[in-house]
Order: C-alpha cells, then sequence, then structure tokens
C-alpha cells in the first residue's frame, strides 16, 4: 500500500517536472531564440494556453504528499520554509508576467514582463534544482524529525547543511540546462521560421552539454550519499530508469541529428522520465535522508497517514486522475501543431 | 483537488482558445470554469468548516487526527452554510461591481445601452443577493456559531454577561479590562431571538468561559463582526432604494444616487474582508475547534524573522498586484464594452 502510493506520488512528480519543464526551458530561452515583438509572441504562444494547467500538477503533486505523508511534510514544509515561499514567488511571479505582459501594447511593458518571466523561470529552475539536490544529498535531520536550514553553510556537503553547497549549486546548475535542453527541443517541434532554427540550433548545444553533465552529477551524487551504488545495482527499477535515460539519449541524439523534431522531443520528455524514476527507485523507502544521523531519516513507512485515510484516499485519487486524464488527451489534441502568430493572435500574448 | 484542474485548465483554454476551439467548445469551457471554481472554493471552504467545526474523523493511538468518513466530511454542516454565505456574498460583489460601472457611464454619458443594462441587471442582482446572504445564510451562519462555538459569540456581540432576553447593541465599544461594553444603544432580546430562536433564550456570555478561551483579539472580532453586519444593512437599504427608484422609472436619472451606486463599489471587498476575519478571529484560540489549540500549531522550527521577513514579501507583492489589477481593469472599463470582450482572471479568487 504505502509502495503504491509512494510510486503515485512519484508519478505525479514525474509528469509536473515532464509538463511544466517545457515551460521553464521556454521562458528561460525566449530572450535568447526570439529577437523581434512576434517572435517573442510565438514563444510564449508555444506554451501559452496550457502553462497554467501543467502548473497544476504541482498542486496534484503537494495535494497527495499532504494527504498520504502528512509527518513528511509537517516536517520539510517546516524545514524548507524560506525555499518554499522563494519558490511561490517565483511561481507568482511567473504565472502573473505571462498574463500581463500583453495587456498593453507598449515596447517597455512588454520587455519589462518579457524580462521578469525569463528571470523568474531561471529563479524556479535553480530552486527545483537546489530542492531536488537537498534531496539526494539529504537535510540536517534531528532525532525528532525536524530541520532548519540557512541559505548556505560551508559549502561542505556533511552534517550541518545548508540549502546551497558545491553539491547542490551543481545540481541546479544541470537543472537549469536539462530543463533548457528540454524546452529548446519543444519549441523546436512547436515553432516555424527564425525561431525554430535558433532553438534547434540551442538544443543541439544544450543537449551536448547536458549529457556529460549528467556523468559527473551521478558521480557527485555516489560520493555525497554513501550507499547509493548498492542500491542502484540491485534494484530493478533504477535498471530500468538507466535505461530509460540511455535510450532518451540515443533518440534525442538521432532526433536532432535527423531533425526528427517529434522523436527528439519523446526523447526529451523520456530523459526526464528516466532521471526521475531513478532517482525515486533508489532512494526508496527514504523520504528525507538525514545528514547528521541516518537513523533520523523519514522514510515513506514513518511518514504515512493512518490507514483509514489511505484506504479513503485510494478510492478519491483514482477518480481524479481518470477525469484529468481524458480531459488532457482532449486538450493536447485540440492544441497538437505548431503555432502561429496570424492564426493564434488574439492580442492576448 | 480535481476541482483545481479542472478551473485552470479551462481558464487557460477559455483564454487563449477561443478561435482554435470554435464557439461551441469555448462555451463549454467557460461553464467548465464557472463549475471548476465552485468545486474549489466549495473544498476550500470544506477544508475551513473542519477547522470551524471537525466532522468526519478520528483521533488516532498517536494522537494524530485521521479521516474516516468522507461523507461526513464533505457534508459538513457547517461547510454547507458557510459555502452558501460565501457564495452569496460573492455575488453581491459582482453586482456591486457591475452595478459602479453602469452608474459610471451613466454619469459620464457614455455606452447607454450597456449602462442600462449594467445598471438595472446589477441592483436587481444585488437586491437579491444582499437580502440571500443576511437571510437566510448569513442568520443561519450566526446560529451556527450560537450553537457550537457559543463562546465566539459572546465575543462577536461583545455580552461580557450572559443572560435572558439578551439585546444587540447597535453601538457600543468593547472594554475588555473592565469587561463591559461602553455607551451602548441595545434592541432587547433582538440577540436571543436570532441565536436561538425566541426572545427569553439564554445566550451565554463571556464571564462563564475561563478567559484563556475568549478569542484572543476580542476588540478586532466584535468591530469586525460589527461592521460587516452594518454594511449588509446598508447594502440591503442602497438596493432596495434603486428598486424602488426603478419602479418609479427614475433610476437612471438622479445624480446623487449614481454616485451613491459608483462609489459603493469597495463596500463589499471590505464585509468579505471583515467577515472571513469575523470567521477566523472568532476560531481563536483554536486552530481545529475543541481539538487543537493555536498555540500547539505553529512550527518550531521556523524562526519569527523568517515569517515576518516572508510576511512583508507577501504584502509588498500582493501591494504590486493589486495597483496591477487596479490599473488593468480601470483601463479595461475606460476603453469599455465595445473592445473585445475580455475576461478579468483571478477576481473570484481573491476572497475565496
Amino acid at each position: 500500500m504505502i509502495a503504491t502510493w509512494y510510486a503515485i506520488v512519484s508519478l505525479m512528480l514525474v509528469l509536473y517536472v515532464v509538463l511544466d519543464g517545457r515551460n521553464f526551458g521556454a521562458g528561460m530561452l525566449q530572450r535568447f531564440v526570439a529577437r523581434t515583438p512576434d517572435e517573442r509572441r510565438q514563444v510564449i504562444a508555444a506554451i501559452g494556453p496550457l502553462w497554467s494547467w501543467h502548473e497544476v500538477w504541482l498542486v496534484g503533486f503537494g495535494g497527495t504528499l499532504v494527504a498520504v505523508f502528512p509527518r513528511l511534510m509537517a516536517s520539510a514544509f517546516a524545514g524548507y520554509y524560506l525555499a518554499l515561499m522563494l519558490i511561490l514567488w517565483g511561481l507568482i511571479l511567473r504565472g502573473v508576467s505571462i498574463e500581463v505582459r500583453g495587456q498593453i501594447d507598449d515596447p517597455l511593458w512588454r520587455g519589462f514582463w518579457d524580462f521578469l518571466f525569463a528571470f523568474s523561470n531561471f529563479l524556479l529552475a535553480i530552486l527545483f534544482g537546489a530542492a531536488a539536490g537537498n534531496q539526494v544529498r539529504g537535510v540536517p535531520l534531528d532525532a525528532h524529525g525536524n530541520f532548519s536550514m540557512a541559505f548556505f553553510t560551508d559549502f561542505m556537503a556533511r552534517g550541518h547543511v545548508g540549502l546551497l553547497d558545491w553539491y547542490t549549486l551543481s545540481v541546479a546548475v544541470f537543472t537549469v540546462m536539462v530543463l533548457a535542453a528540454h524546452g529548446a527541443t519543444y519549441l523546436t517541434l512547436k515553432t516555424e521560421g527564425a525561431v525554430h532554427d535558433r532553438c534547434a540550433k540551442w538544443a543541439r548545444h544544450l543537449w551536448m552539454a547536458v549529457v556529460p553533465l549528467f556523468v559527473a552529477i551521478s558521480v557527485e551524487s555516489w560520493k555525497v550519499r554513501p550507499g547509493l551504488a548498492d542500491y542502484a545495482m540491485n534494484r530493478p527499477f533504477c535498471w530500468m530508469g538507466l535505461l530509460l535515460v540511455i535510450a532518451a539519449v540515443c533518440a534525442v541524439v538521432s532526433g536532432i541529428t535527423k531533425g526528427e523534431e517529434r522523436r527528439a522531443f519523446f526523447g526529451s520528455n523520456l530523459f526526464l522520465v528516466g532521471l526521475l524514476v531513478t532517482g525515486s527507485a533508489v532512494f526508496f523507502p527514504v523520504m528525507l535522508y538525514s545528514t547528521l544521523a541516518p537513523e533520523n531519516s523519514l522514510t515513506a513507512y514513518s511518514a504515512a497517514a493512518g490507514s483509514k485515510s489511505l484506504f479513503l484516499a485510494s478510492f478519491w485519487w483514482p477518480a481524479g486522475l481518470v477525469l484529468a486524464t481524458i480531459y488532457f488527451v482532449f486538450i493536447s489534441r485540440r492544441y497538437a501543431g505548431k503555432v502561429s502568430v496570424a492564426r493564434d493572435n488574439q492580442g492576448y500574448y | 483537488m480535481f476541482a483545481f484542474f479542472l478551473e485552470s485548465a479551462f481558464i487557460g483554454a477559455l483564454i487563449w482558445g477561443e478561435k482554435r476551439l470554435g464557439p461551441r467548445y469555448h462555451f463549454l469551457a467557460a461553464a467548465a470554469v464557472a463549475t471548476g471554481s465552485w468545486l474549489s472554493g466549495f473544498f476550500i471552504l470544506v477544508t475551513n468548516a473542519f477547522m470551524q467545526h471537525p466532522a468526519g474523523y478520528e483521533v488516532q493511538p498517536d494522537g494524530s487526527l485521521g479521516l474516516v468518513s468522507a461523507s461526513a466530511y464533505l457534508l459538513n454542516p457547517w461547510a454547507l452554510v458557510q459555502f452558501l454565505h460565501n457564495q452569496m456574498a460573492a455575488l453581491v460583489t459582482g453586482s456591486f461591481v457591475v452595478t459602479a460601472i453602469g452608474a459610471f457611464y451613466t454619469l459620464r454619458k457614455l455606452h447607454p445601452t450597456q449602462a442600462r443594462l449594467y445598471l438595472r441587471a446589477g441592483t436587481l442582482t444585488a437586491l437579491i443577493a444582499s437580502v440571500l446572504v443576511a437571510f437566510p445564510t448569513g442568520d443561519q451562519q450566526a446560529k451556527m456559531v450560537g450553537r457550537y462555538q457559543p463562546v465566539t459569540l459572546a465575543g462577536m456581540e461583545g455580552r461580557f454577561e450572559g443572560g435572558r432576553d439578551a439585546g444587540v447593541a447597535v453601538i457600543g465599544q468593547p472594554d475588555v479590562a473592565e469587561r463591559r461594553l461602553d455607551n451602548p444603544v441595545e434592541v432587547p432580546g433582538a440577540l436571543s431571538f436570532l441565536a436561538y430562536g425566541t426572545f427569553q433564550s439564554f445566550v451565554h456570555g463571556l464571564d462563564e468561559y475561563p478567559p484563556e478561551d475568549w478569542p484572543d483579539n476580542l476588540e478586532l472580532l466584535y468591530y469586525s463582526f460589527h461592521i460587516m453586519i452594518t454594511l449588509g444593512t446598508i447594502f440591503i437599504v442602497i438596493m432596495s432604494y434603486a428598486a424602488f427608484r426603478r419602479w418609479r422609472g427614475r433610476l437612471e436619472t438622479s445624480t446623487w444616487f449614481l454616485w451613491v451606486l459608483m462609489l459603493a463599489l469597495p463596500l463589499p471587498y471590505i464585509a468579505n474582508t471583515l467577515g472571513w476575519m469575523t470567521s477566523e478571529l472568532g476560531r481563536q484560540p483554536w486552530l481545529v475547534y475543541g481539538l487543537f489549540h493555536t498555540r500547539d500549531g505553529y512550527s518550531k522550527v521556523v524562526s519569527g524573522g523568517d515569517t515576518i521577513f516572508t510576511l512583508i514579501g507577501f504584502a509588498g507583492l500582493y501591494f504590486v498586484l493589486g495597483v496591477l489589477f487596479l490599473l488593468l481593469t480601470g483601463r479595461q472599463i475606460d476603453r469599455g464594452p465595445d473592445g473585445e470582450a475580455q475576461l478579468q482572471v483571478g477576481g473570484e479568487e481573491s476572497f475565496v
């Protein structure tokens, strides 16, 4: 039961990263791939209609975590307090800038919101990356399952760590690169003309950087979190995840070199899926690892809600998911294909 | 949670997709946004109602609360009453906005056809909603407070002593140190009647409860509640008068009354905020009423400085968003109803 819920929560995280990741990437790259107002609009139109729908998966992920693993949330929401508030502000700014930029047709106004849009996307990618780094490295959990962290301490990944250290920073850089590569691949698929060509170039360069970085991060993680390699060897899900990553890299490389945009984007999605599947599988059942003493760590079993609550949730959750999936299929079909400023421009973006 | 998906997904579809979806699907999307907003509003209020009047739970061996009955949780009587009261308040707000815009256009002699429609539909809806928000929904809500949180009701009404034939103070300032209401003007028996149905009913006073069970900020609670009630009464008076003028066919001719309708715009927003303050201040000192004290509920590892920092941050962010909202809404009103129809996203959200 608890393992199933762990898998469900992981699945929601995967969905969120895959779906919203393209928006982060596109947002970060907007300034680089689009120069004229029309081109900027094309980028916004590529992510426009669905970004809030993608973001809701984060709410879904958080909501499910609260419902199923309340002990984890009690500890993590308080421990990550400042970081979470920054993420929240970033999400607010991102949402506001994308909705407000089209309200006044003025180059200064649009330029300002475009800048804020790019800035908040960078900030969010860095923060989410650092958060992922913290999950791998662990946090200074005490014997009561509580922790509080400074933004940074001595930048060492041992003992009384801060939110940022050499390891989490490197994961943040990696995250920025991966999401940018993902976004560039997505934009290549969705756009035409000059934007398309620039995106294709960015995608090629970014993926060339991501693959060696992935190897480097894996080695770092193995150094930072003891026992990681043993788990990775012994669990079939980890092998599957790693195979997915390798298959994804092949798909991306062949997709980009042959100009098969769909294949490249499929590979890009697969890469994120494989990465997160490996991560979830390798750490199970530990959900929050303690850098002070491993026995303080919070596991899925110690953090889960009572069995009656879980029983109730197992009825409500699938019902919600089925409805959401039906809707998702419907809406994706409606918005399939390349965007065109001439056809879709309604003055809203 | 699903309601959130529905709402946000279709808002996107609604705003962005007019051409791509075609008119039929576009209307469907609009309906879905409305349903989603209602549903998510309901779920938010179910959560709040659980904190006011817990239902469908069980205390587990380790002392934590577990949900055992989804139906009892979702059909919490408090939630139903609170939801209706809240939705009526939202309707009051919306209709006052429409009325104010109609009054503005009439005063400026702009867009006469739409202005007439806005004024007429706005004042009629506002009258109905203003009555409904007070009775039966507000009335039921107060009865619920009287039944389940008598100490809160005593605080809201500034009743330091219990007794029969309790009056409602129309004017009066609570003096917590002296435990009395200064220079009160009371309607005798009204509170007994409103809360429990007869003029002779016994209404509990604060003196029956130890001070540590009193709502923490009595004065603020008292004033929030009373100003909300006063505003609600004013809404009914204004809109009744509007209905009277309309019946005489003189709704659009009186400059001073159009000014009143236009300037009444912010009042429902104030009343909504005060209503929430009454609800949340009245619940103190409990986080979950009767089960969990607020003083036990805060996080020990988040420092006071951190929370002040984020509070200031949120205040700043919301101030900027508020200015932005006024600017863009003002432009939209200025542009008039003939321009391409655009939506004000997030208006409803702000008072849920």
